[in-house]
C-alpha cells in the first residue's frame, strides 16, 4: 500500500513538473490573470450590477472558462504524450500498475490546477478587495449601505472550483483510457463538460412531475451519469452574499463532488486495465 | 460474475454519486439565480447559453443589453426584444433590466408598429390606442416578472404604475402600483403624493384622501420637515370634502 502510494505520487510529481513548464499552461494562465485585471477598467460597461458582482462574476467567469480548457486539453496532451511517446509502455514495464498511472496523472493534474486556482483566486481577491475599500469610503460620504465581499467565501469558491475540475479531469481520463485520439478526447471532454453544465436544465426537469415514463427514465439516467457542475458555481452567494446557502449545503456539494471524481476515476482505471497500448 | 464485479461497482458508485449530487443541487438550488429551461428557450440563440455555461453572465447580460440598442436603433421588435429578455433571464436579479426593458416594450413599441403600419395619420385612432394597450400590457406583464425576481421592487412598482396610468388608462391599477411603491421602505417622496392624487381622480375621493392621511400622519410627518406639501395637498382635498374641523387633521405648530 505503501509503495503503492509512493509511485503514484512520483508519477503525479512528474506529471505536474511536465504540466507547469507547458507553454500552454502558462499562456492559460497570463490570459485569465489579464482577464481578471481587466475586469476593474471594463466596469464602465456594466449596467445595473453591483461593481463588485461584475468584477466579480468576470474574473470567475475566466477562471471557469479557461479552468474548464485546462483541465480538458492539458489532462488529454499529459495522457496521449505518455502512449504517443511510448514512455507509458517503460512505464508500466516497471512495477508500476495502470490504475497507479491514472492516478498519478489525476493528481498531477489537478495539483496544476490547484495552482491556476489558487493564483486566479488570489489575484480576484486583491481586486475584489482593492475596489470595497474605495466603494466602502464613497458610500460613507453618501450615506449609504457599502457592498462588501467575503474572503471566507472566496476561499470556500476555490475549494469548489478545484473539485468541480478535479470531476472534469476525472471524467477526461475515464475518456482518454477509451479513446484512441488526443482530439477525440478533447472534442468529447469540451462535450462532457458542456452536458455537465447544462445538466441542471434536466435535473430541474426531473425534479417536477410527468405523466411519461420514458422520459422520467431518461432524465433520471442522465442525471446521474452526467455530474452537475452548475452546483459549483455559488460564486454569487459565497463571496457576494447575493443570496444564503443553506448549512450544510456546501459539504453535500463537496460529497457528491467526490464521489463523482472517484466513480470516473474507478471507470477509467478499469477501462484502462483492459486497454492496449 | 466476478469479472462483472468491478463494473458492477462502478455502477453503483456512479449512481450513488448521482443520488448524492441530486440532493445537493436541491439543497443550492435556491442560492443560483433563477434561470429555468422556460427563461431559455426563448433566448436561445442569443448568447445566453454561453452565460449560463461559462459563469459569465453578467458580462454576457451586459453585451446582450449593449446589443439590443442596435437594434432599438433600428426599432427592430422581435431583435430588441429577444435581447433585452436574454439580460433579464441572465441577470434576474437586476432591477435595471426589468424596468427598462418593460418601459421600452410598454412606451416604444406600440409606436414602432404605428410607422411600420403607415404612420399616425394613416392607422386609425382606434387601432393606435388598441397597439398602446396592447403593448403597455406586455410591458406591464415584463415589470410584474421582474418584481418576483429583483431585489428592489420599488422602482419596478412606480414604472408599472406609470404604465398603467399612461397606457392603459387603468387609474385604479395605477393607484395600486404607486400605494405598493409608497409602502416599501425605500419608497421615494412623490410616491405617495402620485397615488393619492390617481385614486383621488379616479373618483375614489374619500378613499383616497383617508390612505394619504394615514400615510402622511404615520411616515411623513415625524420627519424633518414634516412633508408641508403633502399637507397643503391633504388640506386641499379635506375642503373639497367639507370636512368638518374635528375630522381634520389637527393644525400643525409650523403650520401657517
Amino acid at each position: 500500500m505503501k509503495d503503492s502510494l509512493r509511485r503514484t505520487l512520483w508519477i503525479s510529481r512528474v506529471t505536474f513538473l511536465e504540466a507547469v513548464r507547458q507553454r500552454f499552461f502558462a499562456f492559460l494562465l497570463v490570459l485569465s490573470a489579464a482577464m481578471v485585471l481587466s475586469s476593474v477598467s471594463l466596469r464602465v460597461f456594466d449596467f445595473g450590477h453591483g461593481e463588485l458582482k461584475f468584477i466579480a462574476d468576470f474574473g470567475f467567469g475566466g477562471m471557469f472558462f479557461f479552468g474548464s480548457v485546462l483541465a480538458v486539453v492539458m489532462t488529454a496532451q499529459l495522457f496521449f504524450s505518455e502512449i504517443d511517446n511510448k514512455t507509458a509502455l517503460t512505464l508500466l514495464a516497471k512495477p508500476l500498475s495502470r490504475p497507479e498511472f491514472l492516478l498519478g496523472k489525476f493528481f498531477g493534474a489537478w495539483a496544476v490546477l490547484g495552482v491556476f486556482v489558487l493564483v486566479l483566486a488570489s489575484l480576484q481577491g486583491v481586486v475584489l478587495w482593492a475596489r470595497e475599500q474605495e466603494l466602502v469610503a464613497a458610500a460613507e460620504q453618501a450615506g449609504r449601505i457599502p457592498t462588501t465581499f467575503s474572503v471566507v467565501g472566496l476561499c470556500q469558491l476555490v475549494l469548489l472550483q478545484w473539485l468541480r475540475l478535479g470531476v472534469v479531469i476525472a471524467i477526461v481520463l475515464a475518456i482518454s483510457s477509451l479513446a484512441r485520439t488526443f482530439l477525440f478526447t478533447v472534442v468529447v471532454g469540451s462535450l462532457a463538460v458542456v452536458a455537465g453544465q447544462l445538466q441542471w436544465i434536466a435535473q430541474d426537469a426531473f425534479l417536477r412531475p410527468t405523466d411519461s415514463p420514458v422520459y422520467a427514465a431518461f432524465l433520471w439516467v442522465s442525471t446521474r451519469l452526467i455530474p452537475n457542475l452548475q452546483q459549483f458555481n455559488l460564486a454569487d452567494a459565497l463571496v457576494l452574499g447575493s443570496s444564503v446557502v443553506e448549512e450544510g449545503a456546501l459539504i453535500s456539494v463537496g460529497f457528491s463532488g467526490l464521489a463523482y471524481l472517484v466513480a470516473y476515476l474507478t471507470l477509467g482505471s478499469l477501462i484502462f486495465r483492459r486497454r492496449e497500448i | 460474475m466476478r469479472r462483472f464485479a468491478p463494473w458492477l461497482l462502478v455502477g453503483v458508485l456512479i449512481l450513488g454519486a448521482g443520488a448524492l449530487a441530486e440532493s445537493s443541487w436541491r439543497r443550492v438550488r435556491p442560492s443560483i439565480p433563477e434561470i429555468g429551461r422556460k427563461e431559455l428557450e426563448p433566448t436561445l440563440g442569443q448568447g445566453v447559453l454561453l452565460g449560463v455555461l461559462g459563469g459569465l453572465r453578467t458580462v454576457v447580460a451586459d453585451i446582450a443589453w449593449i446589443r439590443s440598442y442596435v437594434f432599438w436603433e433600428r426599432r427592430d421588435r422581435p431583435g430588441c426584444e429577444a435581447l433585452m429578455r436574454s439580460a433579464c433571464a441572465l441577470d434576474p436579479h437586476a432591477r435595471y433590466f426589468w424596468e427598462n426593458t418593460g418601459l421600452r416594450i410598454g412606451l416604444d413599441m406600440a409606436h414602432w408598429e404605428i410607422r411600420r403600419r403607415g404612420g399616425y395619420a394613416k392607422v386609425p385612432a382606434e387601432t393606435q390606442e388598441r397597439l398602446f394597450r396592447q403593448y403597455g400590457r406586455q410591458g406591464l406583464d415584463v415589470l410584474e416578472e421582474g418584481m418576483v425576481y429583483a431585489r428592489s421592487r420599488t422602482s419596478l412598482l412606480l414604472a408599472a404604475g406609470f404604465l398603467a396610468e399612461g397606457k392603459l388608462k387603468d387609474l385604479r391599477l395605477a393607484a395600486d402600483y404607486y400605494r405598493q411603491a409608497a409602502e416599501s421602505p425605500d419608497a421615494p417622496w412623490y410616491a405617495a403624493r402620485i397615488c393619492a392624487d390617481i385614486d383621488w381622480g379616479a373618483g375614489r375621493k374619500v378613499e383616497a384622501y383617508g390612505w394619504y392621511r394615514n400615510y402622511w400622519e404615520t411616515r411623513l410627518r415625524s420627519k424633518q420637515d414634516g412633508f408641508p406639501e403633502d399637507l397643503i395637498r391633504l388640506r386641499i382635498m379635506e375642503t373639497e370634502l367639507r370636512l368638518g374641523i374635528l375630522q381634520r387633521i389637527p393644525r400643525q405648530v409650523w403650520e401657517r
